[in-house]
């Protein structure tokens, strides 16, 4: 018993080397002179843990899917693919907070330490298999994120916004408890699979109890991946926080609670029941709402990074639809979404950045005739944005015609139209950028420094895979067909 | 049900008004707290009326992570005090819709 328990440690090492790299980390940072500015060692320490943990999680990819630690996490092909994007979205983001001027050149090293930090919280979300394991990854998530939002010190904003993201933070955590200690009442187990047993047999009373149950328990999780009702601190968080921070909020929370979504609803609502048709109820509403409050909300933006940060409100909207559908095939939609939602947020944001490094603002006139100084940015901006408004042959078209593909097959049509609707309003401000950055005559012939050969060269590459999995996802989603995603 | 049911709704319900309606910062996490601690009592009391201790589990980590929480908090707090020189919500409010 005691021995399996430590044999189980073998399908948990990215986490571990993560665990060691935020540790190690530190003692590193503490090694260097008080007054030494360039920290270049923490980057690179910090970039090959991160390749080392990615490597342990392709290789980890293909083995069979158990629970492990007495039956608290779960380790399958979804949450490991889920892991390998935030992976990939944190090692993008660390490069973004090495080149940008938005963050205090010596609180870099520290936004290195909690950004491992919150990924740790993330991955422990991804694999939750009790409840014990959700709140303590939601809340590894929340604690630093809060610091991480309120990383200017000196600025009044993103003080304030760090403080709001606490208080609306603990106010929801609260709240989900409130939900979860409920669900205990009626189920007696805090893990999955004896709730999921226990779940089927309950009488008319105890359902009604358990219904609002779970919608508390969404609050928290909602309010990760910033749901709309439960959204009013996102647009505050993201603009207040520096470009990186903000870059980071909209990857890596984001997967991270959608995976946990995802979990829940295949654990618990396979089985036809009336706790299926009011959960599925309650993300309908919650995701139509969310795609069409967060995109109408973006139409009227100056910046740039408020409206990525609307967009990214819509695009948690999106993945929500996919969850709808407790499927496989909603399942490796949601995957694929996340997957070319990693690249187009990364990508948009690095160029947001380096702009706004440029002229201290990143007003939407910013860009005014950039395909006439930086042609090649502007043509990958233009296709980041195409991507993200859905437009063949880019993969945002193929992620959202896979996501209606699966909410048609389960007759969601409502869903499948308002989705479609919205990605119409969307190209509404998606597009404005790209008619700046062509139609508009430069004013000016300054040389944005950012934009240097290395840059250029790492944008680039990741753009390619927007336009790779944009041509060759048939090959990609056949090689998804028929394995078993989930443990079940 | 047990009057302690009673007893933990009406401390998560007071604290979670308290934190929508209070003016000042240091009210609003002394709520929140409030709040768990209500939670915390609910989840104890299931685990008597059920008879499984997992509950327990999470009320000893519910300690843990909302004394982190709350340390966080407060240095939020301090940080914003020492831009604004205050902690009131009402004068605080720079960032606009």
């Amino acid at each position: 018993m005691y021995l399996n328990y430590l044999a189980n440690i073998a399908r948990y090492i990215p986490e571990l080397i993560l665990v060691a790299l935020m540790a190690g980390l530190l003692i590193l940072e503490t090694t260097y002179r008080e007054d030494e500015k360039n920290k270049k060692y923490i980057f690179i320490g910090g970039l090959i843990g991160l390749v080392v943990a990615l490597a342990s999680l392709v290789a980890n990819f293909s083995g069979k899917s158990e629970t492990i630690f007495s039956q608290s996490m779960i380790i399958d092909p979804f949450s490991t693919l889920m892991k390998i994007i935030m992976v990939l979205g944190t090692i993008g983001v660390f490069y973004l907070s090495r080149i940008s001027k938005d963050i205090y050149e010596s609180l870099k090293t520290e936004f290195i330490v909690m950004a491992v930090g919150i990924l740790i919280g993330g991955m422990i979300l991804a694999s939750a298999n009790n409840m014990l394991m959700i709140y303590i990854g939601v809340e590894t998530l929340s604690i630093l994120s809060y610091v991480m939002a309120s990383f200017k010190k000196n600025d009044e904003r993103s003080s304030e916004a760090g403080l709001k993201y606490a208080l609306y933070g603990g106010l929801s955590a609260g709240i989900m408890l409130f939900g979860m200690s409920h669900i205990f009442g009626v189920l007696g187990t805090i893990q999955f699979s004896g709730m999921a047993v226990n779940l089927l047999k309950l009488n008319q009373a105890q359902m009604l109890i358990l219904m609002p149950s779970f919608i508390l328990f969404f609050v928290g999780i909602g309010y990760k991946i910033a749901a709309v009702p439960f959204h009013m601190w996102s647009p505050d968080v993201y603009e207040g926080s520096p470009t990186p921070v903000t870059a980071f909020f909209a990857i890596v929370p984001k997967i991270a609670g959608i995976s946990a979504l995802a979990r829940i609803g295949f654990i618990f609502f396979t089985a036809a029941t009336p706790m299926r048709a009011s959960w599925i109820l309650l993300l309908m509403a919650v995701a139509s709402l969310t795609m069409t409050v967060g995109n109408v909300t973006a139409i009227g933006q100056k910046s740039v990074k408020r409206m990525l940060a609307y967009s990214s409100i819509s695009h948690a909207g999106i993945m929500l639809c996919g969850l709808v559908v407790i499927n496989d095939i909603g399942v490796r939609a949601i995957t694929f979404y996340g997957i070319t939602y990693l690249f187009m947020t990364l990508v948009a944001f690095y160029i947001v950045s380096i702009v706004q490094d440029k002229y201290g603002n990143d007003h939407f006139d910013r860009f005014t005739g950039l395909a006439y100084r930086y042609p090649f940015m502007a043509v990958v901006m233009t296709i980041v944005m195409f991507s993200l408004t859905g437009l063949p042959p880019l993969a945002g078209f193929v992620a959202k015609f896979n996501i209606i593909n699966a909410l048609l097959n389960s007759h969601f049509y409502t869903l499948a139209i308002i989705l479609a609707l919205n990605s119409v309003v969307s190209a509404y401000y998606y597009l404005k950028i790209v008619r700046l950055m062509t139609l508009k005559q430069q004013e000016s012939n300054e040389v944005i420094e950012g934009f240097g050969f290395l840059n250029q060269f790492i944008i680039i590459v990741m753009t390619a895979p927007i336009l790779v999995l944009g041509v060759f996802w048939e090959n990609i989603m056949m090689l998804a067909n028929g394995a078993k995603i989930f443990f079940q | 049900m047990s009057i302690y049911y009673y007893l933990s709704a009406f401390l998560f319900c007071l604290g979670l008004i308290g934190t929508i309606l209070k003016k000042d910062l240091i009210s609003m996490l002394l709520c929140i707290e409030l709040m768990l601690g209500g939670v915390a009592l609910l989840f104890i009391l299931f685990s008597k009326s059920t008879g499984f201790i997992d509950s327990q589990l999470m009320v000893i980590f519910m300690m843990i992570i909302s004394a982190c929480e709350v340390a966080i908090g407060l240095s939020l707090i301090i940080a914003l005090y020492r831009n604004k020189q205050t902690i009131y919500t009402d004068e605080i409010k720079i960032i606009t819709e």
